[in-house]
């Protein structure tokens, strides 16, 4: 009974969340900057590659919602103290953990489906694809939600927190292949593909441009993606929810 | 006798230490929180990663990408103003002790920009040898380069510190801030050759030709003998550059709010 899922104010919390996000539209806009300057560079140096590119700026979004968690988490605990109140509410903390997590996915959609809009312009995806695309940044979601909640608790002041987030962002999302494709790097090293494949932003951005045919994938390709980025997100979650209730008390 | 001692004080500190000053503040930044120092200069080495990757090998872009980064990272310096100044006014109410004391509205925003400087220093200090090592600089190069970049940090500093005066809350000194300098360097094209824009989006590379880190890439460009350089401009360029930087100086100045809250 002590591991069961409590969800209690997991609804409130949510449209809270989701309306305190939508509230800073300059910052869920400004949140898409980066990838809109790495899809001018690729329109203007190498055009071919911009399918692949909106696909990584889709998978970047994604882990930079998680990434927001991060501050969320940190600013209703450091600078407010408003964990304190929700912690001695009734709601458990599974639910505030991914109450906030799934308000600031809610809230941060927009972008995605401005992206999604221009991928379909560009190489109209199969349904299968877009099954993928859904499940790939769902698993992206429940790793970096996961990570960003974690990394907020171990902080004191909130000026010290944004270039970890910045550092994790640019080392999961630039780093490896999400913004370019996978053979660029194979290429040069032909032995990346591994890690590569282990790292869950390029795991899930390989997946995607499998199934919607824009590059090739061998089955072992296939096993080692798609099993590291359902490992990871998953046990990546579960930790999320144990940090979750294991923290949640008054400072 | 007290009051002589005053005024005698007073008339030192007037005298300025004001560069010494913040040059401390910035080191004090850099020495205190290397990992908040070392990560907004990594972001142009990201670009920089991520170009060589993509940029088809016989455009030969990677000294031209470089500059860009240089002077991208400059740039940077605006928010990193706009974020200080903001933080200094609305979070600590440092800037009150500030107008309390003999430091002048200008020396205090040059001091903002220089102790921004430091930080960007090191990420400059690398993409210049990275520079010397991937193409010949001409000791004129250099000079160019060098007064691209000092014309670019105080234009930039000057809009950060502008803007950061018109913010009600720290809530929106990240987004404001990114979205001003990343806008900026996303259309102006410091990363690849206005001529490529040009083909691309005509339209866009002539709103390019209003921005000023625009000027600054393509004066550097001719300078260093880069490929599709413009050097027939190279003297409106600079003529430009030098008119938006008093410019700007003179919007900062008449925009910011030199009081108590």
């Amino acid at each position: 009974m002590a591991y069961s899922l409590r969800w209690t104010g997991m609804r409130i919390f949510l449209a809270t969340e989701t309306r305190v996000q939508l509230h800073e539209w300059l910052a869920i806009a400004t949140g898409s900057l980066v990838q809109a300057a790495l899809l001018v560079f690729v329109w203007v140096l190498d055009p071919t590659l911009l399918p692949l590119t909106v696909i990584g700026a889709m998978v970047y979004s994604v882990f930079l919602i998680g990434q927001r968690v991060l501050n969320e988490a940190a600013y209703i605990r450091i600078d407010h103290k408003l964990n304190e109140l929700y912690h001695a509410s009734p709601m458990s903390p599974e639910s505030y953990f991914l109450g906030m997590s799934l308000g600031i996915l809610i809230a941060y959609t927009p972008p995605l489906v401005v992206l999604f809009a221009i991928l379909e312009f560009l190489h109209p995806m199969s349904f299968a694809a877009t099954g993928m695309l859904v499940l790939a940044l769902l698993g992206i979601w429940a790793f970096s939600a996961s990570l960003g909640y974690y990394i907020s608790t171990l902080f004191k002041d909130m000026k010290t927190i944004w270039p970890y987030s910045s550092l994790l962002t640019n080392l999961f999302g630039i780093v490896p292949p999400v913004f370019f494709p996978l053979s660029v790097l194979t290429v040069r090293f032909p032995w990346a593909w591994v890690p590569a494949l282990l790292v869950p932003t390029s795991s899930a951005t390989a997946l995607i441009e499998a199934v919607a045919g824009l590059q090739t994938l061998s089955p072992t390709e296939y096993l080692v993606a798609g099993g590291s980025l359902a490992i990871e997100a998953a046990l990546m979650l579960l930790f999320g929810i144990y940090w979750a209730r294991r923290t949640a008390r008054e400072v | 006798m007290d009051s002589v001692v005053d005024e005698k004080v007073l008339a030192e500190i007037r005298k300025g230490r004001t560069f010494p000053a913040f040059a401390l503040i910035g080191w004090r930044w850099v020495a205190r929180n290397p990992v908040a120092t070392i990560v907004p200069i990594l972001l142009p080495f990201f670009f920089l990663y991520f170009l060589a990757l993509i940029t088809p090998p016989e455009a030969h872009l990677f000294p031209l990408q470089v500059v860009g980064a240089m002077l991208f990272t400059t740039q940077n310096i605006g928010s990193w103003c706009l974020s200080d100044s903001a933080y200094w006014r609305l979070e600590q109410r440092l800037q009150d002790m500030f107008v309390a004391s003999p430091l002048g509205k200008f020396q205090y925003l040059f001091g903002v920009a220089f102790s921004n400087l430091i930080p960007a220093m090191p990420a400059l200090i690398i993409l210049g040898i990275i520079l010397s090592l991937v193409t010949p600089v001409s000791v004129t190069g250099w000079l160019v380069l060098a007064a691209a970049i000092f014309m670019v940090w105080v234009l930039y500093s000057a809009i950060g510190i502008a803007v950061s005066s018109r913010l009600q809350s720290q809530m929106e000194v990240w987004p404001v801030g990114s979205l001003v300098f990343t806008t900026l360097g996303i259309l102006s094209p410091l990363y690849y050759p206005l001529t490529y824009l040009a083909e691309r989006a005509p339209v866009w590379a002539g709103l390019a030709r209003f921005l000023p880190a625009t000027y600054a890439a393509l004066i550097v460009q001719s300078a260093l003998n880069l490929p599709d350089a413009l050097p027939s401009e190279g003297l409106v360029d600079a003529a430009l550059l030098v008119v938006s930087t008093v410019v700007g100086l003179v919007l900062a100045m008449s925009l910011y709010t030199w009081r108590e809250h």
